[in-house]
């Protein structure tokens, strides 16, 4: 039954943001905020954009990346594995379904990492502030000191839930395991 | 049970995890004021502050002044922009003031300020401002806290390297921000800019006793922009240094084209020199020019405004040994030479390093012919000849520097949003403290002098956000006030300031206050339109010109009810206030007046152009709260048709019965 | 003219000297302060001669024609606004006859120091009650007030 709920708590990923990247400045007290969707980015992205052109990084804009199309058929994708193992409803299904989801969480926050780099590394040589040396990678995961901006990068909502749905997940396997010795 | 605390200790470690995520998100940025900042800047009601704060008004084109410590607003001096609340720019004695080559303007951009100095210090004498927009300098006479004197710069498209002043207030120069073609061809191709567009530095004369200012000499430069500017002085005094960028010469999209290069310029120019080759008759003289020379005249207490045709120019490729280049990181923006006149620090506006220069070296350097090639035409020193050393990561985004009288200086980082401490010889960061947010200019007491008075710092902001209660999407700029005597910077106040604040500078106040005019004396008072006495007022008619001679005193106006006035007429109040007394001045004001109010001090006569647009009776009144019976104050004055034949009269106190008045 | 000069500014310099600063005029009497300090004229205390700097003022007759002439001009320019000539009030009384109501001193005192007189002066402050506007002060030096006096006695019908 857990498992169902959580492949169906997957849903939520539809209608929450995924992940956000939080980033302060002396002169943004209130902070700015870029929230990642399954298919689209909300928050302060023109203001992002608009001071990330100083030292060269390239605007950041939504068709830019092929993720946000697929994204929503990978979930449900995900969910389906979800809702079959709970009808196959054996152990190795639900094996199955917890690698899947391990997977796709790694997999996302390799693509993240690979996105960031890019983006942090590749800049317009004739930026009016070039500072030798100096990448604006943005932190995969925890917070970072670029330049003059605090930046933090963690889960949201989606994410939240993504995590914890895992660890259930993980911890029916583990009280399947360890607990009963045979099927349900 | 085994298993069971295994699967409790999954547990935890799973919440801790996610906790730690949770717990790594930092938190915003507090701003920390420490104790004792209050009774810093508490001055208690009657006391005065110990400095006056003369602030530049940025896009409000006044200049505003402040007391410090306290913060308090004491007087906004009406400059380059019309302000109706005193008259200025309307009333007839104030309207030239404004003019210009190219007409009446009533509004421009007010960047920096400078006090008159005597042997390097302030003397408080003058506040020299420049306006940004139509390129022009002014006068304010601190006796009065006017605006006594406007000069325009030809040869220039936008004063922002000025009003620095010359050690011994010589000179007031006036780089021009923007290059143009100058000279008889000036209708060319944008794109022809490394070929038509000429810079100019211009040296404006200040006439010791009476301040008086002339456009002394120009120089011609290659095509950038030129920012920032300071004199040396002490073994420096006879030298100016110019901050200049876009010596990429770009005309488009300057934010990248003009940061390209690794370094910019600090143009050094030797005045003295200038001064030889111009008494040497080395000098062009250029005709095709215009400019407006206004000046309030002593006589009459009202502008006057001429219009020049003359400028003497020149030419750095002609005359030698005038004008060097040196290199300087990144657009340099600030440029300032500290009170010992030996060190000139550049501030490249997106370097992340201080360069600082020496002029000794620069004078070896000079001497040995240590260049690294020429810009157009002219030498540039090789940039480690000139330096003296460098000041390593010290924030992001330098723009200015002030100095104390110990040696150290104070750097303005915009992007990092906070101000530096370093000491000049060791060139080490000694520390940083934020500002609220995103500081452009700074103020110390007596920083640009040879002997800055110190204590406190001024931080004039150019983001407010959520410093104060909001008022909507436009908010008062922000300043930050720093008591600077101690090791640390320690934040003393907040407090908004109007228009946006460039530079400013702070004066004791000891200085000013005992010269600060009190009243005008009505014996002194030569205006042709003057009143003095009752007895003196009367209304003339020449043609469709009619002036009112009239005065004011607690609490009436003479001559308060005139007729015989017709729609048609141009109509002249010259208002002459009575009183000899401090703070007593009267307002005049008339209904339907498309200009503005009167404010007269005591003892000073003011016009206001009145033109009536409709038959009827119009009142007229004080508006400055003058005693008890303000309110009383007031008079009316008849409009008839054009072409009536009512026969001018004006009176006061005179009560007529009504059968006699029906008419 | 030199007769008149000396003891006035005899005055005015022993007035200066201890001249109270002007917030503690009010808790300080004036007539107390003179007794001390002022030398023999202050001693006399006469209230008919008002407060202030003016102790001693000697008339000479016939009257001074060049002061009559300058105090004729400072009416005009300061005083004619608010004073009418005859005995009407306008803004302040009229100075018909003004020399035979009060002492020169006192006149000279109301003009110089008119701020203290409106405060202490009982006599100053029933003509406040009567006009409720109060006399500005209007920068009068000593000399122009000795003008003006002379000018308020041809007024009167002085020779």
């Amino acid at each position: 039954m857990a498992v169902l709920i959580c492949a169906l708590s997957l849903l939520t990923a539809y209608f929450v943001p995924l992940w956000q990247i939080l980033m302060w400045a002396p002169q943004y007290p209130e902070g700015l905020a870029m929230k990642i969707w399954i298919n689209d980015l909300s928050g302060d992205v023109k203001i992002i954009s608009a001071l990330n052109h100083y030292i060269g990084m390239r605007a950041i804009d939504t068709s830019m990346f092929p993720e946000f199309k697929y994204l929503i058929y990978l979930v449900a994708i995900i969910i389906g594995v979800g809702v079959l193992a709970f009808l196959i409803n054996r152990r190795w299904s639900l094996l199955a379904f917890l690698a899947i989801l391990v997977m796709a969480g790694f997999g996302a926050l390799l693509d993240f990492y690979l996105w960031g780099y890019d983006y942090g590394h590749n800049l317009n040589p004739e930026a009016p502030i070039r500072v030798p040396g100096m990448s604006y990678q943005p932190p995969l995961l925890g917070s970072k000191q670029l330049l003059n901006f605090l930046a933090f990068s963690g889960p949201d909502i989606g994410g939240w839930i993504f995590i914890i749905a895992s660890w259930i997940i993980f911890f029916v396997a583990v009280f399947e395991i360890f607990f009963k010795k045979k099927l349900v | 049970m085994i298993n069971r605390n295994k699967l409790f200790s999954l547990g935890i470690t799973a919440a801790a995890i996610s906790l730690t995520l949770i717990g790594c998100k930092p938190k915003g940025l507090e701003s920390v004021t420490t104790s004792g900042a209050a009774e810093k800047v508490y001055v208690a009601p009657g006391k005065h502050d110990e400095f006056y704060n003369f602030v530049s008004g940025g896009f409000n084109g006044q200049v505003s002044v402040y007391g410090i410590p306290s913060g308090r607003l004491l007087r906004i001096i009406p400059v380059f922009s019309v302000f109706p609340e005193s008259g200025y720019g309307y009333s007839e004695q104030s309207k030239a003031m404004l003019n210009t080559s190219h007409g009446f303007v009533p509004w421009d951009d007010q960047h920096h300020i400078a006090l008159s100095v005597t042997n390097g210090e302030h003397d408080g004498r003058w506040v020299f401002g420049n306006a940004n927009n139509t390129p022009r300098l002014a006068r304010i006479d601190l006796k009065t806290f006017r605006t006594t004197e406007i000069i325009e710069l030809p040869n220039s498209a936008g004063n922002h390297s000025s009003p620095f002043i010359t050690e011994n207030s010589e000179y007031v120069v006036a780089g021009t921000r923007f290059s143009v073609p100058i000279g008889d061809n000036r209708d060319v191709p944008i794109s022809s800019y490394k070929k038509n567009f000429k810079g100019t530095v211009s040296f404006v004369s200040v006439e010791p006793t009476s301040g008086k200012m002339k456009i002394a000499f120009q120089i011609e430069t290659p095509g950038v922009n030129f920012d920032l500017a300071r004199a040396g002085k002490g073994p420096s005094h006879g030298w100016f240094f110019f901050s200049c960028y876009n010596t990429e010469q770009a005309y488009t999209l300057l934010e990248v084209n003009a940061s390209q290069r690794d370094k910019d310029f600090i143009m050094a120019v030797n005045w003295k020199k200038a001064e030889e080759y111009v008494k040497a008759g080395k000098g062009k003289k250029v005709k095709n020019v215009k400019y407006a020379h206004n000046f309030i005249d002593e006589k009459t207490d009202a502008a006057t405004s001429e219009i020049l045709n003359e400028v003497l120019m020149l030419d750095p490729t002609e005359l030698k040994d005038m004008v060097y280049f040196i290199p300087c990181p990144k657009s340099p923006h600030g440029c300032d030479t500290d009170p010992s006149g030996e060190y000139i620090v550049g501030s490249g506006k997106l370097a992340a390093l201080i360069p600082v220069f020496s002029f000794t070296k620069i004078q070896n350097a000079i001497a040995n012919k240590e260049f690294e090639g020429d810009f157009g035409g002219i030498p540039v020193i090789k940039y480690e000849s000139a330096l003296y050393g460098e000041v390593k990561k010290p924030g992001l985004g330098p723009l200015h520097t002030e100095f104390d009288a110990n040696g150290n200086a104070y750097t303005s980082f915009f992007v990092s949003s906070e101000v530096v401490k370093w000491n000049v010889k060791s060139l080490q960061v000694l520390d940083r403290v934020p500002t609220y947010y995103s500081v452009g200019h700074l103020s110390v007491p007596g920083g640009p002098t040879k002997k800055p008075h110190g204590k406190y710092l001024i931080a004039y902001n150019k983001i407010t956000k959520d410093r104060y209660l909001p008022t909507g999407p436009e908010l008062a700029q922000s300043a930050q006030l720093y008591d600077i005597s101690g090791d640390k910077m320690q934040l003393l106040l907040d407090f908004p300031t109007v228009g946006e604040p460039h530079y400013a500078e702070a004066i004791p106040a000891t200085l000013v206050e005992p010269n600060s005019t009190k009243f005008y004396k009505l014996e002194e008072n030569k205006s042709p339109f003057v009143s003095l006495g009752e007895g003196k007022t009367k209304v003339e008619r020449k043609g469709n010109r009619v002036d009112v001679y009239m005065t004011a005193i607690r609490s009436h106006l003479t001559p308060d009810n005139i007729e015989g006035v017709r729609l048609g007429d141009d109509v002249y109040f010259h208002i002459t206030n009575l009183e000899q007394d401090w703070d007593i001045p009267h307002g005049f004001a008339v209904k339907g007046a498309a200009n503005a109010e009167l404010l007269i001090m005591p003892g000073e006569t003011q016009t206001l152009y009145w033109k009536p647009t409709e038959v009827g009776i119009y009142p007229f009144y004080c508006t400055d709260f003058c005693s008890a019976l303000h309110q009383e104050m007031q008079g009316y004055i008849r409009i008839s048709p054009a072409g009536s034949n009512l026969p001018l009269t004006f009176s006061t106190g005179k009560i007529v019965e009504e059968k006699e008045s029906g008419k | 003219m030199k007769k008149i000069l000396l003891p006035i500014a005899v005055a005015a310099i022993s007035l200066f000297s201890c001249a109270p600063d002007k917030s503690k005029v009010v808790e300080e009497l004036p007539t107390h302060q003179d007794a001390k300090e002022s030398g023999p004229e202050a001693n006399q205390a006469d209230v008919t001669k008002g407060i202030g700097a003016i102790k001693e003022v000697k008339l000479t007759h016939p009257l001074d024609q060049e002061r009559v002439t300058r105090g004729t001009a400072i009416y005009e320019m300061k005083c004619q606004a608010c004073h009418k000539l005859d005995d009407q009030r306008l803004v302040g009384p009229g100075w018909k006859d003004v020399t035979k109501r009060r002492q020169p001193e006192w006149i000279m005192n109301m003009i110089l120091n008119v701020d203290v007189m409106l405060d202490k002066d009982e006599e100053a402050q029933k003509l406040l009650e009567l006009c409720l506007t109060r006399m500005p002060n209007q920068n009068v030096s000593i000399g122009d007030a000795r003008d003006i006096l002379e000018f308020m006695r041809k007024n009167d019908g002085e020779k």
